[in-house]
């Protein structure tokens, strides 16, 4: 089994060497994160702020209070998206999937967006109604999903009923007033603008458990990518283990949309970049590549979505498409078109 | 269903429906008066005109596109054309109000038909040329990069609407989600033209359409030059999305649903399956704008206990979903694969 499940035949560089170099990268993204910005902070003194975190000093309250929280968040997210796109990938066996089709994202903000327009709700109480309405929405997508147990009609069912959602909130929004409507359209486009420290812990909390144990399901997406019947072969209860993985993938995307908004592209683009690094598919190397490919990918976009414009910001959303267009035409022609 | 001719029955629906239109609204106008009312003549008749050409338009550019790429969820916003056609037209009303002054915002007129047009045919053109790979254009890759081109073109409208005013951010937001709230003569003098030359196309490639359906290989036995073949229906395609996308906006599902009904009603050959999709799709369309303009808004002003405004309308772009995706899911449910 192990000799069919891991089939590295043309990679490219040693796994080893990859994780390596990528926790370089990520650690050197997190290190910019907290040392550039408005007020310039020398790396030394980054450090050092960094290891007293109840420190009175401007630097210590600057990286604990506003730019490491930010980092951890856009890093934490940005694997979570991924490892989700993995997962995802893996349970539908389709390269395209992404955690739009859970109606995850549209789901979280429909229930802003009613929130905002029909309860008149609190920005504070904003990530309360998008967690509730991103699971909700996963459930019923889930729910719906269940009912059919061929992979092909899993997407389209997801994808109309995303459409459905999508719908509904453009419908909550021609009812609102010009005020609700920007309020909801700077959701919609996904941000890390003023996050803190509670946005981080909360999405820590909530990710705690789910990131490990989707590290655990990399044998069992390597069956999977057998085929349905092979599996089934191997004593692999294929519906359950999809369902299995398709509620780890929501439970894995609603928090993050909840703290940073529908942030689109990392779940699509990760697990394909780590796929290509790696030279093959085998899900136990792809899974922590493509969470640190992720986690690189959402800093990286943050730090560009500060400086790009500084002083003013743009949001992390745009920027993540902005390169993630281009870096997903160029890898997906080669890839599937040699 | 296949056997029978299901055209009169099609002709009938799409004859009440668009008496329906004509009729019903904030002035119910009784069935005799319809031919000389004042209303039906300057406001629905036009309206109704829009309502059907683009249905049809979007329906057939579905059809079309469905057959090229051998996909059964390709749509007319699959290549990119619709999201490119909004970000053109988003362009020129921001333009527009920066020439003209704050506050002058127009959604309506030709510069933003033809900003429409050709930034759709632009964004179609794009997609075409990243699906070649040594001089052939590939199913696969047209499917995933029209996604990539839509996806940027529409982030490139979200940055733009970032530093919009409040005035323009609704605006746009009907040109998005697609509407035909106050679209009159002038429009249907806009449309016409792609209408004509799209509409005409498509139906006479249908032919071709269906050798391609075969294969690219079976297809090139039968003596089909297939690049040109499927340039050319790709090409019809993106004249009628960005016809009708430049002048009601992006609607979406029509496309989408009116091809998988059609397909119920007369089968997989393109010669039955085009003209039908063109038909179903516009009686879905003129639905879809019966019920924007009779939706029960007071229900949901009692539920929030707030005031509704909708100062302008529902768009009909809202109702599409909200009537099509239930029909797809029972489409997707009723229709298991035989064991």
């Amino acid at each position: 089994m192990q000799g069919l499940a891991a089939a590295p035949s043309r990679a490219r560089l040693p796994f080893a060497t990859l994780l390596g170099g990528l926790c370089g990268v990520l650690a050197l993204t997190l290190l910019l994160s907290l040392t550039r910005g408005i007020v310039p902070l020398p790396w030394t003194e980054a450090l050092a702020a960094l290891a007293d975190p109840r420190g009175e000093s401007f630097a210590a309250i600057l990286v604990w209070d506003v730019r490491l929280p930010r980092a951890g968040l856009a890093a934490l997210a940005g694997a979570s998206l991924a490892a989700a796109g993995v997962l995802l990938q893996g349970a539908l066996r389709n390269d395209l999937a992404d955690p739009g089709l859970l109606g995850v994202a549209s789901g979280a903000s429909l229930a802003v967006a009613i929130g905002i327009v029909f309860l008149h709700a609190a920005p504070t109480a904003l990530p309360g109604f998008a967690l509730a309405g991103g699971l909700g929405a996963g459930v019923v997508v889930l729910g719906a999903q269940r009912l059919s147990r061929d992979p092909v009609r899993m997407i389209l069912i997801g994808a109309a009923l995303a459409a459905l959602f999508s719908a509904m909130i453009v419908l909550v929004i021609v009812l609102g007033n010009e005020f609700q409507l920007r309020t909801i359209h700077a959701f919609l486009i996904g941000s890390l603008i003023g996050r803190g420290m509670s946005d981080l812990l909360r999405l820590l909390v909530l990710t705690a458990i789910l990131l490990p144990a989707a590290l655990l399901f990399s044998r069992a997406l390597d069956v999977l990518r057998l085929g349905e019947e092979m599996a089934a072969g191997l004593g692999v209860n294929v519906f359950r283990l999809r369902l299995l993985l398709l509620l780890t993938a929501i439970g894995l995307t609603a928090p993050v949309v909840a703290s940073c908004g529908p942030i689109g592209f990392i779940a699509l683009v990760a697990p394909h970049l780590a796929r290509a690094l790696l030279g093959g598919a085998d899900a136990a190397r792809v899974l922590p590549l493509a969470m640190l490919i992720g986690a690189v990918l959402l800093t990286t976009a943050d730090l560009l979505a500060r400086e790009a414009v500084a002083p003013a910001e743009l949001p992390v959303g745009l920027v993540v498409t902005a390169l993630g267009a281009p870096a997903a035409i160029l890898l997906l022609r080669r890839h599937l078109a040699p | 269903m296949t056997g029978r001719a299901p055209w009169p029955m099609l002709a009938g629906l799409l004859l009440l429906t668009a008496v329906a239109h004509l009729t019903t609204g904030p002035v119910a106008i009784p069935l005799a008066e319809l031919p000389d009312h004042v209303i039906v003549h300057a406001v629905r008749l036009p309206r109704l005109i829009v309502v059907l050409l683009a249905g049809a338009m979007l329906g057939l550019a579905g059809a079309l596109l469905q057959t090229v790429t051998r996909n059964p969820l390709a749509e007319p916003g699959l290549m990119g054309v619709s999201a490119g056609a909004v970000l053109a037209i988003v362009l020129a009303i921001i333009a527009a109000s920066r020439i003209e002054g704050l506050g002058m915002v127009r959604d309506t007129g030709w510069h933003l038909g033809l900003a429409g047009v050709a930034g759709g045919m632009l964004a179609g053109a794009l997609t075409y040329a990243l699906s070649r790979r040594h001089g052939v254009s590939r199913p696969v890759l047209l499917v995933l990069m029209g996604v990539l081109v839509a996806g940027s073109a529409s982030a490139v409208t979200s940055m733009l609407l970032l530093t919009a005013d409040d005035n323009q951010l609704r605006l746009v937001l009907h040109w998005t989600i697609g509407s035909t709230n106050g679209r009159g003569w002038v429009h249907v003098e806009m449309l016409a033209p792609y209408a004509a030359a799209g509409l005409s196309m498509g139906l006479l490639s249908a032919g071709i359409a269906n050798a391609l359906q075969l294969g690219d290989g079976v297809a090139a036995c039968l003596g089909l030059r297939v690049e040109p073949a499927r340039l050319m229906l790709i090409f019809a395609a993106a004249v009628l999305t960005a016809g009708a996308v430049s002048v009601v906006g992006g609607i979406g599902f029509v496309g989408l649903i009116g091809p998988h009904l059609a397909r119920m009603l007369v089968g997989n050959d393109a010669r039955r399956l085009f003209p039908a999709a063109a038909l179903v799709a516009a009686l879905l369309l003129t639905l879809a704008d019966l019920g924007a303009r009779s939706l029960p808004l007071g229900w949901i002003e009692a539920w929030s206990r707030s005031p509704v405004t909708a100062p302008s309308g529902i768009p009909v772009g809202v109702v599409t979903p909200l009537l099509g995706v239930p029909f797809f899911l029972w489409l997707v449910f009723a229709h298991r694969p035989r064991a």
